[in-house]
């Protein structure tokens, strides 16, 4: 209440009034702030009733008698609309205040974590701060809170100086009171552009007839809840669409299978007789032992037979490779060229040729064979 | 089990001990292209290459049960490629905390006579296949989509025909011993293709 009250101070020998408007109301016994004519500068009435001194006397100069009560009243009501007007600037501050702190850790927020937020917690501080509007507004419209529009804010000093004071009054943003600054802070009013604008729209809104409004809502409406549709619908399908590839894009026997292949052919040489105990079998007539031609019991064993006959039978005989069960009987002629080339390519004579050993050879190693397949890794 | 007939420990000195990370997986052929599209979305941006290979297997037996395995690969759409030689160890599953097979592996480009020595050797072919698909690399690691086709004829490359309706998926990362952080990023690639492939370490001898 410092310096407001001491303008409000009449004071006496002879000064003036200054620098303060009084809101007062036109009867001072009231407070009903809605009587016709309110609010009335009561200045000059004011000033006369106080200033008026008693003729016949010269200092200092009293309020004549009959306005002396009339004065008391007034000042009286004036001390209590002050202590309004202070506890409601008070609220409205701290509540600005809130306001401002808010935002404030609101911007932070965005500028500095904007890679790991949420919308959740952006719509968090958005409701935290449309609350304290709500609560700033709440205090705006309450009763006791004298209407602030009344209120009028006079620059008594304009200096191009710095005011420390100021400074840190606005938090270090506004360091001098000059004519550039005061315009635009002690704005009650928006811009005339934008003053010029809103009349526009006013009487725009106002134009437009009740029925026109009302289809122009109920068209607007129907746009909406289109668009909503459209919106969920899309939702719904790209749901399902979610859903639909819980169709197999998979299949773990698939994968056991070519597992097993790359890792030890298995199921690769399907001409290899199934149950052959694995590839290293040495003498096991299986598809990669015919295949090499180059197994070494192979050829022990056909090294003693005759061979006249090579040219003939190699194109008949690479025919029948895949018919293990048909062989024709002159096989054995062939028997030299395959020895003569232990490590020749894979060779079809040896193949045909081994065939038939096949179950001799069998018979001869199974014992042996079944305790090696057991130690075999391959 | 009896000693390998080729030592079976991991080659060292001269190259260092390179161990392969792998996981393994398979798509149903009309997944493929879904497949295709988040590989090339997910990996680096690369042109999309494609191969075919012919592999054969060879093994070379001594006198003990467990023969000594080489893996030959040749191109079959680039000629002139080099012949790549490929070894590779006893798949080791390891525990939970380590998220890829992982097996010693040792790679080498040959030429093309590559057959020939391996014979001479005493080696001798146990089976071949053709792949065929895509390849796709993000950093270190290797994706391969692949289809494995059975060769019909011995030897005769013309003649295939498809193991499955699916394509083999493989993600492996070659790496020197240790590095099993490596499979924590197998781990999480593999995630980002769930749910249309499961990649998993299979361990093969559960196949046999």
């Amino acid at each position: 209440m410092g310096k407001r009250n001491q303008l409000v101070e009449v004071l006496g020998s002879g000064k003036r009034l200054k620098g303060l408007r009084v809101d007062a109301v036109y009867n001072p016994n009231t407070t009903d702030r809605k009587q016709p004519g309110y609010p009335m500068p009561m200045r000059s009435c004011y000033l006369t009733g106080v200033c008026t001194p008693s003729p016949w006397l010269f200092s200092p100069p009293f309020y004549v008698s009959y306005s002396f009560i009339w004065v008391t009243n007034l000042f009286l009501l004036v001390q209590r609309e002050e202590k309004q007007l202070e506890a409601s600037l008070d609220a409205l501050l701290s509540q600005v205040a809130d306001l401002k702190n808010s935002l404030g850790s609101f911007i932070c927020k965005l500028e500095n974590e904007y890679g790991r937020l949420t919308w959740p917690s952006v719509l968090d501080s958005f409701a935290l701060l449309s609350g304290q509007l709500n609560t700033l507004n709440k205090v705006l419209k309450h009763e006791k809170t004298p209407l602030f529009r009344n209120q009028v804010i006079i620059p008594l000093v304009l200096s191009p100086d710095r005011d420390e004071d100021l400074m840190r009054q606005t938090e270090g943003r506004v360091p001098v009171f000059s004519h550039e600054v005061v315009p635009d802070h002690l704005r009650t009013k928006p811009d005339p552009e934008v003053e010029e604008q809103e009349k526009q729209l006013t009487t725009d809104a106002a134009r437009i007839g009740a029925d026109a409004a009302q289809k122009q809502i109920q068209s607007l409406n129907k746009m909406c809840s289109n668009l909503l549709e459209k919106i969920s619908k899309e939702e719904r399908e790209s749901e399902s669409g979610g859903l639909r590839p819980n169709k197999q894009t998979f299949n773990p026997t698939d994968t056991n299978a070519l597992v097993a292949a790359v890792a030890f052919g298995k199921g690769l040489s399907n001409w290899r007789p199934s149950g052959s105990s694995g590839p290293g079998q040495p003498g096991q007539p299986g598809a990669g032992t015919i295949l090499a031609g180059t197994s070494g019991l192979q050829q022990v064993q056909m090294a003693g037979a005759p061979s006249q006959q090579q040219p003939m039978l190699s194109g008949v005989q690479m025919a029948q490779a895949g018919q293990p069960g048909k062989m024709p009987s002159g096989i054995k002629t062939n028997i030299k060229s395959a020895s003569m080339h232990p490590y020749q390519r894979p060779s079809c004579l040896v193949f045909i040729l081994a065939v038939p050993l096949r179950c001799k050879v069998k018979k001869l190693l199974g014992q042996e064979e079944k305790k090696n397949a057991r130690l075999q890794l391959w | 089990m009896e000693a390998p007939p080729v030592t079976m420990m991991p080659v060292t000195g001269g190259t260092i001990n390179m161990m392969e990370y792998l996981l393994q997986g398979s798509v149903l052929d009309h997944s493929l292209e879904s497949l295709i599209h988040r590989l090339r979305g997910l990996c680096d941006n690369m042109e999309p290459e494609t191969f075919l290979d012919h592999e054969m297997v060879f093994l070379l037996k001594g006198q003990q049960a467990s023969p000594f395995v080489l893996r030959a690969r040749r191109s079959m759409d680039r000629a002139g490629a080099p012949w790549h030689l490929r070894y590779l160890g006893q798949p080791e599953m390891g525990d939970k905390n380590r998220h890829a097979l992982v097996r010693n592996c040792v790679d080498i480009a040959t030429s093309e006579n590559l057959t020939d020595f391996l014979m001479e050797m005493g080696f001798r072919m146990d089976h071949e296949f053709v792949a065929k698909g895509h390849l796709f690399r993000k950093g270190i690691m290797k994706i391969m989509v692949y289809k494995i086709f059975r060769i019909l004829v011995p030897g005769n490359t013309d003649s295939t025909e498809a193991l499955s309706l699916s394509y083999l998926v493989e993600l492996s990362v070659v790496a020197p011993a240790g590095q099993d952080v490596v499979s924590d990023d197998m781990k999480n690639f593999a995630e980002q293709l769930k749910p249309l492939v499961h990649l998993e370490k299979i361990d093969p001898k559960r196949l046999m």
